[in-house]
């Protein structure tokens, strides 16, 4: 399995080595640096094979993660593993830097003994390592009893990721609903394919081993429910936009009972304490696109740019899109840009290559439009500009997928306390993302 | 600051940890713990505090007894009598109340590399796999791996291995795996883990308990499982039908291998799998992670080795997007290559088509490659792209896509008259060795459908003196000689000026026979001239001698030296150039150092057509302005010996002279 974890920071040092087998010598630090993090040429590969010992990297801003092994390993549970490191180490510390991992060394190092043993994945959920994790330090004669407890439970509970005995004075609940919406359009202006990808991020702060059911607009759903109520798939018709959505594939986190999922197509599941990704989907059909970017550029001479862009929003008119930020490229020889725009504010930001520009609302079925003139300083450098995508920002109150939320249930057996007695938040203000490609001058 | 004061600091850590005022305050003490890890970390040599270290970790407080436990596992190779110490109070620690205590005494007990220790871990071990803590027996089970792989070579107790087998059936599901992979490790020499039909069954049945690390390699130890009947196996696949879409992708691909493996027998099975996988696989291959979404293409590339077009439907999943690293896109591009059909060619072409103009030189070039692949197939559409990309003249594309004409008017000889059609005017363009040899190749080939194609090289043989690239030169005196056979008028005066100047640098007496011939040769003689051997005088040396570097070394090692001569030598050693001249006379080169080697060496081997071997040395010292020549022979012939050694010596010197 896995024969040893090493953590470089930009340079190629190394911050973290730890080796779990005795075939992995001191060389194999070294072997990857020289190969991979001071090889002159881009990364080939995430897996590099370096006299029959193969490495696996992950990269996290600036710092380099390295699983090492010289066995003939499931490359997809490598990543897995190392995904799962850098999440661990996210919810101890935060952000992964340089600056992070040299304080928490120590912390560091705990983690790996418990997560490896002898090179193979043990427990890894955040909510259960909490118990053996003791980074804060606890006095060991006081909290025997209690340890000795939670560690038995989890013996016979069989739920990994939450341990027995989690008590709040305020039952609460969050879920947002986090969509991207990736665009391909042709220089024409025609959108090529288009698809969402969203995830349900839920927050669970609640007592006990509560149950949870999630209802969205799944079609499949619907359509089961439709053919014993023909009134309601009549109305649906009525109301405006669509109903139902189709979700291309979707995955779940661990809890969710997949089983359930699949006779029943409902999703129900014991969540883990604190924020997890309840689900991530994909969809790519029937995509209901908020904006329509469309970008003008021409060249006048060889020193100076015109670019037009013009948004329209394609919503109904009663709703507010919110925070909007498009971004416009600029080429690395831009000396200066002059920007008039009808709406909101823009600025060109030198460090960023890009002119920002900011609206603040902006109604459905309403246009705007900015207009630069980018003067170039007159590069003999032939290779060409790599005109990277316009992209923007905002939030709608609507899914661009579609997905609505139908319910969100909670059940305790044991504990005293009801569905009503949770206070939810469900937020359905999406954050979306759409970048459009590719912006052409031809 | 190295070692950060050294022994200095080691003075005044030892008296804190020894000082009782210190120990009395569990905060301070940990506290002078975390700095002596510390300054291990920073590569200190901290092992003379072993036995302050050793006290240190016999306190109630759990962080403190990791901390030194990391300590021990690191220092106790360095030192074994003093581990000895540690073995004692980490066997006290056995016997704690809490579990994780136990387990951590377990686990550094079972970390210390040193010799002797199997016989404290024995009773600790089995103890320990009985332990009511989950958490203990985890520990132990992956203990008795270490403790067996320390012991090498002496026997397996069978006990144990009982005792690991009956754990199969323990309550918690890590315990569960974990004891697989320690028995799969203990009987690695009989064939790993033994699964039999109970073990199977309890194993599909526990499937559902274990997380995605557990679930993925139970699903390769189920592997090695041989179902007796068809409903069993069907039975099993039923099972494990759920874990084709799991969330966790090296599940999926863990499930997709069992049922491949498991269905051997039934194709359509298979092919029934492959089509339910195609969902998870897309999702995987357009998922944020791109290390999970490279290691996801990898695989649909082996699926459609033996499907080819699975994907075709799902062309647009593998388009590149901007952000991607550059390992996905050359993946993505593979991909596309392979699903190409009469329905989507013209959309993946036209996706293609945008990655030509990439920043990335390498990207580009490899989309040209990537469209010339597709080429193969829809020759006309392709063509009409690649001679379009050449309007753009930039240098690399140029070069890329005439290297890609070149492979083309090989392969599908139909397109040779639009490919011939396009070449004019690449010449400007391109400056890389590559793409000047298939330029001039093309149009010493196809010449005689290009109208300017003599001019073309005529104006490449002006230029063939400030040429840097020796195997363009070579490349243009195999071109021209074809040409001039096909249209002798134009090209005689060009081969003519070209041959003179390889006859005033190449000073060779081998060549010059052949090219005094000219320039006023019959086209006939000149024909003969092509197909004749080069050889020198009465010698023939045989072109292919099958000779490996082994069985030289042998040859050479038996042989005595027939002949020993020095050649003026001056500058630095063009390795190729050396190689391509000697094997025009047939002589093959069989081993040479790098080019900048002190000293510089190689060896050659001849066969000549009696089956006599010539084995021989070049050597080229540092200082000396000399090249020393061993010749060897494996058959006493003077006379052979002298003809190979005139030609040796022919090239030899021609090479010199032609880089002084």
């Amino acid at each position: 399995m896995i024969g040893g974890l090493f953590i470089y920071n930009h340079k190629g040092e190394v911050l973290i080595s730890r080796v779990y087998r005795d075939d992995i010598g001191r060389n194999a630090v070294d072997a990857f640096r020289v190969n991979v993090i001071h090889a002159r040429q881009q990364v080939r590969s995430p897996v590099t094979n370096i006299a029959r010992t193969s490495f696996f990297h992950v990269k996290r801003s600036n710092i380099w993660l390295a699983a090492v092994t010289k066995q003939n390993v499931n490359a997809a549970m490598v990543f897995e593993f190392l995904y799962k490191m850098c999440d661990v180490m996210t919810a101890y510390f935060g952000k992964i830097s340089e600056e992070n991992i040299k304080n928490n060394f120590v912390l560091i190092y705990e983690l790996l003994d418990e997560i490896l043993d002898f090179g193979y994945p043990q427990n890894s959920e955040t909510g259960a390592l909490k118990t053996f994790i003791t980074q804060q330090g606890i006095k060991s004669q006081l909290q025997t009893k209690e340890e000795q407890s939670q560690i038995t439970s989890q013996v016979t509970g069989q739920i990994g990721w939450r341990r027995e005995g989690i008590k709040y004075r305020r039952n609460e609940l969050f879920l947002d609903v986090l969509e991207s919406v990736n665009l391909l359009m042709s220089p024409q202006g025609q959108v090529l394919s288009a698809h969402v990808s969203g995830r349900v991020v839920m927050k669970s702060y609640l007592s006990g081993m509560p149950e949870c059911k999630f209802g969205m607009n799944d079609k499949i759903v619907i359509e089961k429910q439709g053919k014993g109520t023909a009134d309601e798939t009549g109305k649906s018709e009525l109301g405006s936009g669509k109903q139902s959505i189709a979700i291309d594939d979707c995955t779940f986190h661990q809890c969710v009972r997949l089983s359930k999922f699949d006779s029943e197509r409902s999703i129900s599941f014991i969540p883990p304490d604190g924020e997890f990704e309840l689900m991530r989907y994909r969809t790519t059909k029937d995509i209901i696109l908020p904006f329509r970017v469309i970008p003008l550029v021409r060249e006048v001479g060889r020193t100076k740019l015109e670019v037009k862009v013009v948004i329209k929003s394609n919503f109904k008119p009663s709703l507010l899109a919110q925070k909007i930020e498009v971004r416009i490229p600029t080429p690395l020889n831009t000396s200066g840009v002059q920007v008039i725009c009808m709406k909101g504010k823009a600025k060109y930001k030198a460090s960023e290559n890009a002119i920002v520009w900011k609206i603040k609302r902006m109604a459905g079925m309403k246009e705007s439009q900015i207009s630069a003139e980018i003067e170039l300083l007159p590069t003999n450098d032939k290779k060409k500009w790599a005109r990277p995508p316009i992209s923007m920002n905002f939030e709608v109150p609507f899914a661009p997928s579609g997905l609505k939320v139908r319910y969100l249930k909670v059940f305790e057996p044991k504990l005293n306390y009801s569905d009503h007695d949770v206070i939810k938040w469900v937020s359905l203000q999406l954050h979306s993302e759409m970048s459009a490609w590719p912006l052409d001058a031809d | 600051m190295p070692y950060l004061g050294g022994e200095e600091t080691l003075r005044e850590l030892r008296r804190a940890l020894s000082n009782p005022h210190v120990q009395a305050d569990p905060a301070r003490y940990r506290g002078a713990v975390l700095r002596v890890i510390r300054l291990m970390a920073q590569g200190a040599d901290v092992s003379g505090l072993f036995p302050e270290m050793v006290k240190a970790g016999a306190v109630p407080d759990v962080v403190q007894k990791k901390l030194v436990s990391f300590y021990v596992r690191a220092q106790a190779p360095l030192q074994p009598q003093l581990a000895l110490l540690a073995v004692n109070s980490l066997r006290k620690d056995c016997a704690h109340p809490s579990p994780a205590v136990r387990g951590l005494a377990l686990r550094t007990m079972c970390g210390l590399r040193m010799p002797g220790i199997q016989e404290y871990l024995q009773q600790p071990l089995v103890s320990g796999l009985r332990d009511k803590a989950s958490y203990v027996r985890r520990a132990a089970v992956l203990g008795c791996a270490k403790m067996v792989k320390m012991q090498g070579d002496c026997e397996v107790d069978g006990a144990l291995v009982n005792e690991l087998y009956s754990l199969l059936r323990d309550q918690d599901p890590i315990v569960v795996v974990n004891c697989l992979r320690a028995l799969e490790e203990i009987l690695k020499k009989e064939g790993g883990v033994v699964i039999n039909k109970p073990i199977a069954h309890h194993l599909l049945n526990r499937m559902p308990d274990l997380d995605q690390w557990g679930q993925s390699e139970v699903l390769t130890f189920l592997l090695r499982y041989k179902p007796r009947s068809e409903d069993e196996l069907f039975d099993i696949l039923n099972l494990l039908d759920s874990y084709l879409k799991s969330s966790s992708p090296s599940v999926v691909m863990a499930a997709t291998k069992l049922f491949l493996v498991l269905a051997r027998e039934y194709p359509d099975v298979q092919a029934d799998v492959l089509v339910r996988v195609k969902g998870p696989l897309l999702s995987a291959c357009t998922s944020e992670s791109r290390e999970l979404c490279f290691t996801a293409l990898c695989h649909v590339r082996q699926i459609l080795r033996s499907l080819p077009g699975h994907f075709s439907s799902h062309y647009k999943k593998f388009f590149c997007s901007y952000s991607e690293p550059h390992y996905i896109k050359c993946q993505k591009m593979e991909v596309l290559c392979e699903l190409v059909n009469d329905e989507n060619v013209q959309q993946v072409l036209e996706e293609l088509k945008g990655y030509c103009t990439d920043v990335s030189v390498e990207l580009a070039q490899g989309a040209i490659f990537a469209i010339a692949n597709i080429a193969r197939t829809y020759t006309e559409q392709c063509v009409g792209i690649l001679t379009e990309l050449l309007g753009l003249q930039q240098e690399h594309i140029t070069s890329a896509v005439v290297r890609a004409f070149r492979d083309l008017a090989w392969l599908c000889p139909q397109c040779t008259d639009a490919v011939c059609q396009a070449l004019p005017g690449c010449e400007d363009t391109i400056q890389d060795s590559e793409g000047k040899q298939a330029l001039v190749w093309l149009l010493g080939t196809h010449g005689e459908k290009i109208p300017n194609a003599p001019y073309v090289l005529e104006d490449f043989v002006e230029n063939v003196r400030s040429e840097s690239f020796p195997a363009v030169k070579m490349e243009l005196l195999t071109a021209l000689l074809r040409l001039f056979l096909a249209r002798p008028a134009e090209c005689q005066d060009t081969l003519g000026r070209l041959l003179y100047f390889c006859i005033e640098s190449l000073v060779s007496e081998g060549d010059k026979d052949v090219l005094e011939v000219h320039p006023d040769a019959p086209v006939s003689e000149e024909k003969e001239l092509l197909e004749a051997h080069p050889d020198a005088g009465s010698l023939s040396l045989i072109p292919d001698v099958s000779l490996s570097a082994e069985q030289f070394e042998r040859s050479w090692l038996s042989l005595d030296t027939s002949c020993q001569l020095c050649l003026p030598w001056a500058g630095p050693v063009h390795a190729d150039t050396i190689q391509t001249a000697l094997r025009v006379v047939h002589i093959h080169t069989i081993a040479m150092s790098r080019a900048g080697a002190q000293p510089w060496k190689a060896y050659l081997s001849a066969q000549d057509d009696s089956g006599c071997l010539f084995l021989t040395e070049l050597l080229l010292q540092a200082a000396d302005s000399e090249l020393q020549v061993t010749v060897k022979q494996s058959e006493a012939k003077p006379e052979a010996l002298q003809s190979f050694i005139s030609a040796l010596r022919t090239v030899l010197e021609a090479v010199a002279g032609l880089e002084s």
